[in-house]
């Protein structure tokens, strides 16, 4: 395995039929399907994405949308490093959704979680129909929780790929030669996994700093 | 913390959810359960009884009309419900298996008497002969029979419906098609798959020889309704039942065809019934009607799309407890590829009902419970693997839940997904644990090297995609080489796995039944406390204790099932108020028809002020923000709310209808006050003042310093005295309030210089005039002055008297015990709890006064003493304030409800206790004694010590 890989387990949230399978459909494949069938518990998929001369991986865990899945969604929120909260730009009720995933992620997830907010459907909006949900009333909602906000359209891959490269850019990046110290230094989780696996005397080890 | 420490308290609450719960299933349940009988049969009486069945159209049939007679005899147990006749054979179960519809039965008569066997000789619609021999107690076969008589008759209304239904079963177009060789018939209708093709490759020879078996199999062995199943049915089954064929079989085998066959209207009216309707289900069906299955070619039509959304909302409508949740649209088209609408209905609704209980339910307890217990039959049965998923963190349910709640189709290409639920309706839910146990096995060795989620996935992903292919392609044995990887998961799962059982499952899931149901609570609370509305005045852990009060009275809500309403109507509320306010608790006026009147008028101020959508029904939020209304520290704040209250029309003022209406809820809101159940602050604090004031006198001079302070040894309190005294206060408050409030009301009359100051404005003046007028005039019906007071009147004279000032600013705010976390039997513990403290507190307060006016006598000759007894006498003179300590919390409880209790309690105990000095010499302990026996105040304790008051 390349040590300059980073592997960063994402998760997405959003109300049924905001798009979330299509936002990781256009991400990881380039591709758009109209009817996607809706996702049943949780799909997994993974991509890689440079960035610099580093590799990020992202383990993509894509949910269920509907309210009465909400139960399952700890399960795969578990350890995650970095959240996409969706919401459709025509439905205001799914932005509504998404505050509570973004206050649920807030108070149950890890720590340090990298949370996205993301309007999408965008494309609709250009075609005439109407906008439902403030681009400024996100807006605000990012800077007042500190997310990052993206409004995307999976249909024309509008904003998608950013998306996900500005959550790779604030994911502390995996340093091949200090892989210790990173271990340390980061506050949010980064794949214990990895760490275990490269570094099986490490986790026993009584190195400074290390308060996990 | 507070909050998941409260949770931790509420346990003893789960377990009798729990256990309410979990299914002891009764004889009959379990009957109905095994021949999938509808819900309304139950077992009228049972015999044992040899039988022979020859189908109309059977070669012993054949045999019989010619003179031999020939047939199989099965000894058994035969049952008789409202509608079914049932047999089983005793011996060996698979053997022979009848389940007939009464109403299929055209003859019933005596067979020809031998001397000791009793027997009758059944006949059916199509000429099928049934002979059925009874072992036993001659009477009790009498009594059987008899019973099967009047059913027979009863069923006489049922046997109309008969024809047109046969009609919709494809076995009996099989039979009348090419037995009878009929002409006029026509194929019955059938699902999506009759016009677009079934998913697979169409392998018609196979299909067609296939169809040739069963329909072997009907002619032997009767068919739909009047069925007998045994050895070969099942095999026939495990082979694959033929497309043509699936829609029929699924329904025999779920019961869905008699459930259909009971209620022959019933998917229509519900229909109609609801046509146009809205609900939050239909708009989540809505969403997902092009996303069920969209690969195959009806789904992409209306013709599809339109029978999916109506048997999904057909079911939302009839089980709106479930409603619709995802994966139910994959399992109903999948269905509707076999079957009609209406079949599709029923089968859909035995399956949520009895295959898959709670998966679809709104909190989805089935899926989780059926996770959990396959992880531990996973961990049962293969322990390597299961040890290595826990090593690697990797998440079973990630991949598994699919496989369970949407039946193996969004997982394997669809032909398998069929396949295996051909078995799934014969056999049951034990089925998709064998299953998918044999698809971890089968892919075991490939998993053990999947060190994460990603891979295991993948893994699996790609079985599932070669499920076609040769299980073992490099075998050189052609044979072996031709077995498909279906063929080898079909193997291990129905031949390794058959010992897992039905009554495994139900075990496991009794097992891990509480544990799920709690997670379950604990997260839909968490979920639902973290989306209440924003409160001022009620803090987390408060929130977390009404959530509780709340969800007890509303009973008909289960959450964990995720059924029933979540609101409460006025009765409701009034009994959830009870639980925590000691204003709205039962008593003994509850009986008193003007209490009633006052207390159900304001009680539907409240209700209708929360009630902000204009529901008629109360939701959590909506209670949530109306109580952290009620509970606010700002005097102001409460007084203008309570004034808002009885503003009914909103124009800032209370005319005198609205100014009596709010005496007359002031009256109810202090009533346990006013009859001297509870002890207000200001009583309280004259007690104290009066033990206070006797130590001094005790002590006089001789309190020259606070270590020489010696606290009484005995108080009694002459109860009487001080109850006596507070509700006189309280009466006194309540008439000065109507006094006072039409004293100052301002009169509605415009003032007299009216006309002088708008001379300009003539027309104005007119309207003016007008209005002046029409006052005036609707003035003169009331024969008292016209008045009304403005919120700053009202607080004015709120603030005149210092009960109701102390009521309002705190007294009433205490009464809502918010923050007390509901238990299962709050009466007994708290009152005595509240009790002690009261007592040690009120000592503390007393020594505290004591303390204070010893300060003021000496503060200049003990200075430590003087910093020593600021610390604790802050508690008292915070009092005016309006924030309170803690500690003081239950000292309006200071006289129970009861008065023996009370008694009793101030019967017993010595209260110590125990005062810390700041200058760190270690704690000074100090006794204050208050025996309270009647004897002690009529033969005083010759202790020096003791205090005694008296009226």
């Amino acid at each position: 395995m390349n040590s300059n890989v980073t592997s960063v387990k994402l998760v997405l949230l959003g109300e049924a039929a905001v798009g979330k399978s299509s936002i990781v459909l256009r991400f990881v494949s380039n591709d758009f399907s109209e009817n996607k069938e809706p996702t049943i518990g949780a799909a997994f998929l993974t991509q890689r994405v440079n960035i610099g001369n580093h590799t990020i991986k992202f383990e993509i865990w894509d949910t269920a949308g509907q309210e009465r899945f909400a139960s399952l969604a700890p399960m795969y929120y578990r350890n995650a490093q970095a959240a996409l909260v969706v919401y459709d730009v025509t439905k205001p009720q799914s932005f509504i959704k998404a505050r509570h995933w973004v206050k649920e992620l807030q108070e149950q997830a890890n720590k340090g979680i990298i949370i996205a907010l993301v309007g999408n459907k965008a494309d609709i909006i250009e075609d005439g129909e109407e906008r439902k949900v403030a681009r400024e009333e996100a807006e605000k909602l990012a800077e007042e929780e500190g997310l990052l906000f993206f409004e995307t359209s999976a249909k024309t891959g509008n904003n998608v790929n950013e998306t996900f490269l500005a959550i790779g850019e604030k994911i502390p990046l995996k340093n091949s030669s200090s892989a210790n110290d990173q271990h340390h230094d980061t506050n949010n989780n980064n794949n214990q996994r990895i760490d275990l696996d490269n570094n099986p005397v490490d986790a026993a080890s009584n190195a400074p700093g290390c308060s996990c | 913390m507070s909050f998941l420490g409260n949770l931790q308290q509420k346990v003893p609450f789960f377990d009798r959810i729990a256990e309410s719960f979990t299914p002891a299933l009764t004889r009959d349940e379990r009957f109905k359960l095994q021949y999938r009988l509808p819900p309304d049969e139950k077992i009228l009486d049972d015999t044992n009884a040899d039988i022979s069945f020859v189908g109309a159209f059977s070669k012993a049939h054949a045999r019989k009309e010619s003179g031999q007679t020939m047939a199989y005899v099965y000894s058994g147990k035969l049952y008789l419900t409202p509608h079914f006749l049932v047999f089983k054979d005793t011996f060996d179960e698979n053997s022979c298996d009848m389940t007939l519809n009464i109403s299929t039965v055209k003859r019933v008569e005596r067979a020809p008497e031998t001397s000791y066997v009793f027997a009758l000789n059944v006949t059916l619609y199509n000429g099928t002969k049934i002979l059925i021999q009874f072992l036993g107690l001659r009477y009790r076969s009498e009594q059987f029979c008899n019973l099967l008589k009047d059913k027979l008759k009863e069923n006489i209304p049922v046997a109309k419906k008969l024809p047109s239904f046969l009609d919709t079963c494809y076995s009996e177009f099989l039979i009348n098609k090419n037995v009878l060789k009929l002409t006029d018939i026509n194929t019955p209708k059938a699902g999506l798959g009759q016009k677009y093709k079934y998913p697979g490759n169409p392998q018609l020879s196979q299909e067609k020889m296939k169809l040739r078996l069963w329909f072997d199999y009907f002619k032997e062995n009767g068919l739909n309704l009047a069925i007998v199943k045994n050895h070969i049915f099942q095999k026939l089954i495990r082979v694959g039942v033929p497309n043509r064929m699936r829609g029929e079989i699924w329904e025999l085998c779920s019961g869905a065809l008699y459930l259909r066959y009971a209620n022959s209207d019933e998917y229509q009216n519900i229909l109609e019934e609801n046509q146009g309707k809205k609900s939050r289900a239909i708009d989540e069906i809505e969403k997902d009607l092009n996303r069920s299955l969209p690969e195959y070619t009806a789904y992409q039509k209306e013709e599809g799309i339109s029978r999916l959304r109506n048997v999904l909302t057909a079911y939302s409508w009839k089980n709106p407890d479930v409603g619709y949740c995802q994966a139910m649209n994959i399992v109903a088209a999948g269905l509707l590829i076999f079957m009609t609408e209406e079949q599709a209905f029923w089968c859909l609704t035995t399956l949520c009902e009895n295959f898959v209980p709670g998966y679809y339910s709104k909190t989805m307890y089935g899926t989780l419970l059926d996770q959990k217990v396959f992880e531990t039959l996973v961990s049962e049965r293969l322990p390597e693997l299961w040890d290595h998923i826990e090593a690697n963190d990797i998440q079973l349910s990630v991949v598994s839940l699919p496989w369970f709640l949407s039946l193996f189709f969004t997982s394997m290409p669809l032909e398998f997904a069929f396949r295996i639920m051909d078995i799934f309706f014969m056999n049951g839910y034990r089925t998709l644990f064998q299953v998918s146990l044999a698809i971890l096995k089968v892919n075991s060795e490939d998993l053990l090297q999947a060190e994460e989620d990603g891979m295991f996935i993948a893994i699996l992903k790609n079985y599932f995609r070669t499920l076609d292919e040769s299980a073992h392609p490099d075998s050189d044995d052609p044979k072996f080489k031709h077995i498909t990887k279906f063929q080898e998961l079909l193997v291990t799962a129905f031949k390794e796995f058959n010992i897992i059982t039905d009554e495994m499952v139900s075990q496991e899931r009794n097992k891990h039944r509480k544990r799920v149901f709690e997670n379950i609570e604990i997260f839909v609370k968490k979920t639902q406390v973290r989306q209440m509305p924003k409160t001022f005045h009620l803090k987390e852990s408060d929130l977390s204790n009404i959530y509780e009060i709340f969800y007890q009275s509303v009973e008909t809500y289960k959450i964990s099932l995720g059924t029933g309403s979540a609101n409460m109507n006025f009765e409701i509320f009034s009994q959830f108020l009870g639980k925590f306010c000691d204003w709205c608790k039962p008593t003994s006026n509850d009986t008193d028809p003007i209490f009633i009147q006052q207390k159900n008028d304001f009680l539907h101020k409240l209700f209708n002020d929360w009630d902000v959508n204009e529901a008629g029904e109360l939701t959590l939020n909506n209670v949530i923000s109306g109580l952290d209304k009620l509970v606010t520290k700002d005097l102001m704040e409460l007084l203008t709310y309570f004034f808002s209250l009885f503003d009914g029309d909103k124009d800032g003022e209370l005319k005198r209808e609205e100014v009596l209406q709010m005496s007359e809820a002031l009256l109810f809101l202090t009533t346990p006050w006013k009859s001297g159940i509870y002890v207000d602050d200001l009583t309280l604090k004259t007690i104290e003042m009066d033990i206070a004031d006797n130590i001094i006198k005790e002590n006089g001079d001789s309190l020259n310093s606070m270590e020489d302070l010696t606290l009484p040894t005995g108080v009694t309190i002459n109860e009487e005295k001080y109850k006596n005294e507070q509700i006189e206060r309280y009466l006194k408050a309540a008439s000065n309030f109507l006094k006072r409030s039409f004293e100052y009301a301002k009169s509605l009359e415009l003032p007299e210089d009216f006309n002088l100051i708008d001379l300009s404005d003539n027309e104005e003046d007119d309207i003016k005039k007008k209005k002046f007028e029409s006052i005036k005039h609707n003035a003169a019906l009331d024969p008292a002055h016209p008045k009304a007071i403005d919120v700053a009147t009202f607080r004015m004279i709120i603030l005149a008297d210092e009960t109701y000032e102390i009521f309002f600013g705190r007294t009433l705010r205490e009464s809502i015990h918010v923050d007390e976390p509901c238990d299962a039997d709050p009466s007994k513990n708290r009152a005595l709890r509240g009790m002690f403290d009261g007592i040690i507190a009120d000592g503390r307060r007393v020594a505290a006064q004591v303390r204070r006016r010893v300060d003021s006598v000496a503060t200049t000759k003990s200075a430590a003493a003087s910093i020593h007894t600021t610390g604790h006498s802050e508690t008292t003179s915070n009092f005016a304030n309006t924030s309170r300590d803690d500690r003081f919390e239950d000292l309006d409880d200071f006289s129970s409800e009861l008065q023996e209790e009370h008694e009793d309690l101030l019967d017993s105990p010595w209260v110590e206790m125990t005062m810390e000095k700041e200058d760190s010499e270690g704690p000074e302990r100090k006794l204050l004694n208050i025996p309270t026996k009647k004897e002690n105040i009529e033969q005083p304790d010759e202790s020096h010590n003791l205090l005694e008051f008296e009226a």
